[in-house]
């Protein structure tokens, strides 16, 4: 073999080592014990005496070159990210991996409610569906016989004691004052009946979001001021709000939350039947006769209560226009949440 | 309730705009929901909260006005109250059955009336307010009511047995053709007004049609009354009536303004119908006992949070109508007037002085939450749950609790009288409260199938109510729904993957071993037919697994497909988790990993091959699982092949391959000897 035409071979043959694998083929095929260069070196014996020296350095120097090839290459080499898979990926197509499901646009809400109270300090507790007369209404100062009751009509059971579906969240305010003592900070979500007609924006069954709060000092400016922050963290800092005075029988004073109809920005469309503004949330002081019922001395303690529709504020929030699809869960309209 | 802009002008001066005054009423507790001009005029809709009774009229709001202004509500005078007795006339006699149910009646007696259309003002302002003109005399006795907020009726005088009017309860079975023609069938849940021989009215709803004031009445009797609200709601409820009269008696009735009001109704007929009014008859007390509450200034900045002068809440309390004295140092005793049947305590005097303050005037602060020690339960899992549910792909659903009973059929197996069954549904769909979540979610399901989804996989954690021992059961449930078929893309092609029995058991698994439970803590027996596993965890029926059942399919309109759920009472389940989670050592030494591949009969279960490695496996296999699976044409027909993984184990050493093989062989021996398994 013709040590320039090897040498020539040598340096082509470097060229197309792209990998460490084709460099360790390359290095034990011209530097390996049985590579060429190794096989050239045996050969020396066996020619003329007057030419082993020369020819001897001329190997020498081919595998010192070769050598410090390898060395740069592999230098080179380790500086290159390495390739894992074989061929170039069209990344275009579909990613591998196991679809995520969701949570119910009304969970997400009520998820987020959650926070935003348990961040101020409140606890979450629940409280069952099916409720005594007292609990939903005269615990809470609802007289029995009064046109106050018409708002909230509810379900009857077919059952001894006059058991009910709850028509509202605040039953359970009763629930958690008789069981434990003040200071209480609470929020309860939950279902809640009401015997109306089903249409785009009722619902026989829906969804509330109690909270109350229970202490010694507890003030109508703190009500003002939990659900200011409560209001800007779900509809944002920009959003106006208006505490309006109204009447429950359960608060005094009591007041509805309003705020700027999102959609037409309070110039007034069918969405807030052209008032501008949209009601949200309805509160109040707790009125001295829920204390008396539940054992509190009102004379000692205040507090404040407050109370909201679950989907009218995922209404608002998402744009949603039909009450119906929460319910009727078309999954095309769940995996948009 | 609709009032008009002059209308109010004519009992406090109003310098600000329609629009300026709605928005003040509004934000003092009267929302003004709409403004409306017509006829050089605006009619405010207002809705009154059914506290304030006292807003039902005109003259009430015009208070409200004057309160928030700071400007005199002008009350109109009432005149010649003059009773002009003719000789020859007999007096009429008032009979009250039971005070509590009529504690005040007024009857004045009119004679030689002329009844015809109302002048122009009259019908304008009553058409205004949303009101139709009958009469001139029937007209007056609605303009009073707007006016005044007191309901009063007028009857015909020559068509009643004039002896005397009794108020009193309806007989049983005593009938009354009204004033919209309905005749209706009466007992003694109702009030009604009466002369000797019969009813001639249901009280403070609606007149009777025979002694209703027409064109051809001469003579009338205006009665002025109070009646209790209590009975008034209930023959209101029972006949299905609603009046304007009904509703104010509801709410409560100023009684202290009857007789002023009917007066101001005498003059107006006198005026515009003529006549002279010849007898006036009273019966009861038109006087209420005297309301006095104590009110500390302080209290009122506790409880609002910011100081307000007692000259301004003094002044704010006046304006309202209510009379304050001042007691010692910053104390007062106000006199609640008769109009306000809805301030009782010292809080609703509060209440009045913020609202006129103006909620917008009162500071917001943040209130100081002590902290709390809560109990962790188990029902705090449930968010977790729900998140391990959606991290497999599953959606969430939201049913309703309510069902038709026909829904249950293929699901539930109880007692008809261990479901909870509504007193008033509105549909045959709201029957029961549901005792398993199962039927909602397979019609979910079905709804989905119709919209052309190929893939359903949807769960749901909500309540199922039923009776057990006669108690009234809440319980959370767990529900699963899978149908159809879903397309696995794995970078160079598709699995399709169809939902089954396995996919439900997968869900499950990754949830128990998430919660704690280990494999031998649950199993899954199965029923007879095939299409049913109960979920037994650590010895407890906690659940289904379901094929449905093929009928339902039908019923719900399911074609060509199979669906499959699960149900778990969750809080069964969670009762019997362990909480404590507890660290267990990393193995320090290394293993052995032995796979071996057997060909067996596909009847033989995959737990009696566990069972027999189990048995044979001694301490050091620390565990044995599938890892590969085939059956395909190099497998005989009836036979599968499967790989299991062994891998030993120990704790104090590195274990040796001439120590595991012996128990290795020894197992793979049992399992050839007992199963007929080959070694492939």
């Amino acid at each position: 073999m013709d040590i320039d035409s090897l040498k020539t071979q040598i340096d082509s043959e470097i060229q197309g080592v792209d990998s460490p694998e084709k460099l360790e083929e390359f290095r034990v095929k011209f530097l390996g014990r049985k590579g060429i260069l190794a096989q050239l070196t045996s050969s020396i014996p066996s020619l003329p005496a007057e030419e082993r020296s020369a020819f001897g350095q001329q190997v020498n120097a081919l595998k010192n070159r070769t050598l410090s090839l390898v060395a740069e290459k592999q230098k080179s080499l380790a500086s290159q990210p390495a390739r894992l898979t074989a061929g170039i990926v069209d990344i275009s197509m579909p990613g591998i991996a196991q679809d995520l499901g969701r949570l119910h646009p009304l969970t997400q809400v009520t998820e987020e409610i959650c926070t935003i109270f348990q961040g101020m300090g409140f606890s979450v507790v629940e409280g069952p569906e099916i409720e005594t007369e007292y609990n939903n209404f005269t615990g809470l100062n609802i007289p029995s016989e009064h046109p106050s009751r018409d708002v909230f009509d509810t379900f009857y059971l077919k059952y001894k004691d006059r058991l009910l579906l709850r028509s509202h969240t605040s039953p359970v305010q009763i629930r958690v004052m008789k069981s434990r003592k003040p200071p209480l900070a609470v929020i309860v979500p939950g279902r809640v009946y009401r015997p109306d007609a089903v249409d785009a924006s009722h619902s026989f069954m829906f969804h509330q979001i109690e909270g109350f709060m229970v202490d010694e000092e507890i003030k109508f400016s703190d009500l003002k001021g939990a659900l200011e922050a409560f209001v800007k963290a779900v509809f944002g800092q920009e959003i106006k709000m208006r505490f309006r005075p109204h009447f429950f029988p359960f608060t005094e004073p009591s007041a509805e939350v309003d705020i700027s109809c999102i959609i037409c920005k309070g110039r007034g469309c069918s969405v807030c039947a052209r008032k501008g503004w949209l009601e949200i949330l309805g509160s109040g002081m707790i009125h001295p006769n829920v204390f008396k019922h539940v054992g509190y001395d009102p004379k000692k303690y205040t507090g404040f209560a407050f109370g909201m529709g679950i989907e009218r504020i995922a209404m608002l929030k998402y744009g949603i226009n039909d009450i119906r699809l929460f319910f009727e869960n078309d999954l095309r309209f769940l995996k948009q949440f | 309730m609709k009032v008009t802009y002059n209308w109010l002008k004519e009992f406090v001066e109003i310098k600000i705009t329609p629009k300026a005054l709605a928005e003040k009423l509004t934000m003092a507790g009267l929302e003004v929901t709409s403004l409306e001009e017509k006829e050089q005029d605006v009619i405010f809709e207002v809705e009154v909260t059914s506290n304030r009774p006292d807003c039902l009229s005109v003259l009430g709001i015009a208070r409200e006005v004057a309160a928030i202004t700071g400007k005199k509500l002008k009350l109109p005078e009432v005149s010649g109250r003059r009773v002009r007795r003719s000789p020859g006339h007999q007096a009429i006699a008032i009979k009250i059955e039971d005070k509590k149910d009529c504690p005040l009646y007024t009857a004045k007696v009119i004679r030689n009336v002329k009844v015809g259309p109302s002048p122009d003002w009259l019908k304008k302002r009553l058409e205004l307010v949303g009101c139709r003109s009958v009469n001139n005399v029937v007209d007056i006795t609605n303009y009073v009511l707007f006016e005044w907020g007191e309901p009063l009726h007028a009857f015909d005088l020559d068509r009643l047995n004039q002896e005397a009017i009794i108020v009193r309860r309806a007989k049983n079975g005593e009938r009354l053709t009204t004033i919209d023609a309905e005749e209706r069938l009466l007992n003694r849940d109702i009030l009604v007004i009466a002369d000797r021989e019969k009813a001639v009215a249901i009280a403070g709803i609606i007149g009777g049609k025979d002694t209703e004031v027409t064109t051809g009445t001469k003579n009338i009797l205006l009665e002025a009354a109070i009646f209790n609200p209590i009975i008034v709601r209930r023959g209101k409820q029972a006949q299905g009536l609603q009046s304007e009269s009904a509703y104010r008696f509801e709410r409560g009735v100023d009684l202290e303004m009857v007789e002023k009001a009917s007066w101001a109704a005498v003059g107006l007929i006198e005026k515009v119908a003529g006549g002279r009014c010849v007898l006036a008859r009273t019966s009861g007390t038109p006087r209420t006992t005297k309301k006095g509450i104590a009110l500390e200034v302080s209290t009122v900045h506790k409880i609002l949070g910011i100081d307000i002068p007692p000259i301004k809440i003094r002044k704010i309390l006046t304006n309202l109508g209510f009379k304050v004295k001042a007691g010692a140092k910053n104390k007062f005793r106000v006199g609640v007037p008769s109009s306000r049947p809805d301030v009782n305590l010292g809080i609703d005097l509060i209440e009045e002085i913020a609202r006129i303050f103006g909620y917008e005037c009162i500071p917001k602060s943040l209130p100081a939450v002590k902290p709390q020690v809560t109990v962790s339960q188990t029902k705090d899992l449930v968010p977790q749950i729900k998140n391990m549910l959606v991290g497999l792909g599953l959606n969430e659903v939201i049913t309703y609790s309510l069902i038709d009973k026909e829904l249950l059929k293929g699901f539930w197996v109880g007692e008809g009288s261990d479901l909870i069954e509504i007193l008033n549904p509105l549909s045959k769909e709201q029957e029961i409260l549901r005792p398993l979540l199962m039927p909602s979610l397979v019609n979910c399901t079905a709804y989905n199938l119709r919209q052309k989804q190929t893939y359903i996989n949807i769960f749901e954690i909500a309540k199922t109510y039923f009776k057990s021992g006669g108690k009234i059961q809440e319980q959370y449930s767990l529900g699963v729904a899978l149908c159809g078929m879903k397309s696995l893309w794995f970078g160079q092609g598709h699995l399709q993957d169809e939902a089954g029995f396995l996919h439900l058991k997968g869900i499950l698994e990754t949830i128990f071993k998430r919660l704690g439970l280990a494999i031998s803590d649950y199993k899954f027996i199965g029923k007879e037919n095939g299409n049913e596993f109960e979920v037994n965890v650590r010895n407890d029926n906690t659940g289904t697994l379901r094929r449905v059942d093929k009928g339902v399919l039908e019923r719900l309109d399911i074609k060509n497909k199979e669906v499959f759920a699960l149900e778990i009472g969750l809080e069964r389940l969670l009762s019997r988790l362990p909480i404590e989670k507890k660290f267990v050592p990393l193995a320090r030494y290394p293993g052995i990993t032995r796979d071996t591949t057997l060909e067996l009969k596909e009847d033989i279960t995959l737990e009696q091959i566990m069972e027999t490695i189990a048995q044979r496996g001694e301490k050091l296999l620390e565990e044995a699982k599938l890892i590969a699976y085939f059956k395909g044409e190099q497998v005989p027909d009836g036979f599968r092949r499967i790989t299991i993984s062994f891998r030993y184990c120990s704790a104090e050493r590195t274990l040796t391959e001439a120590e595991i093989n012996p128990i290795h062989t020894n197992v793979v021996k049992a399992l050839e000897e007992r199963f007929q398994a080959k070694i492939r």
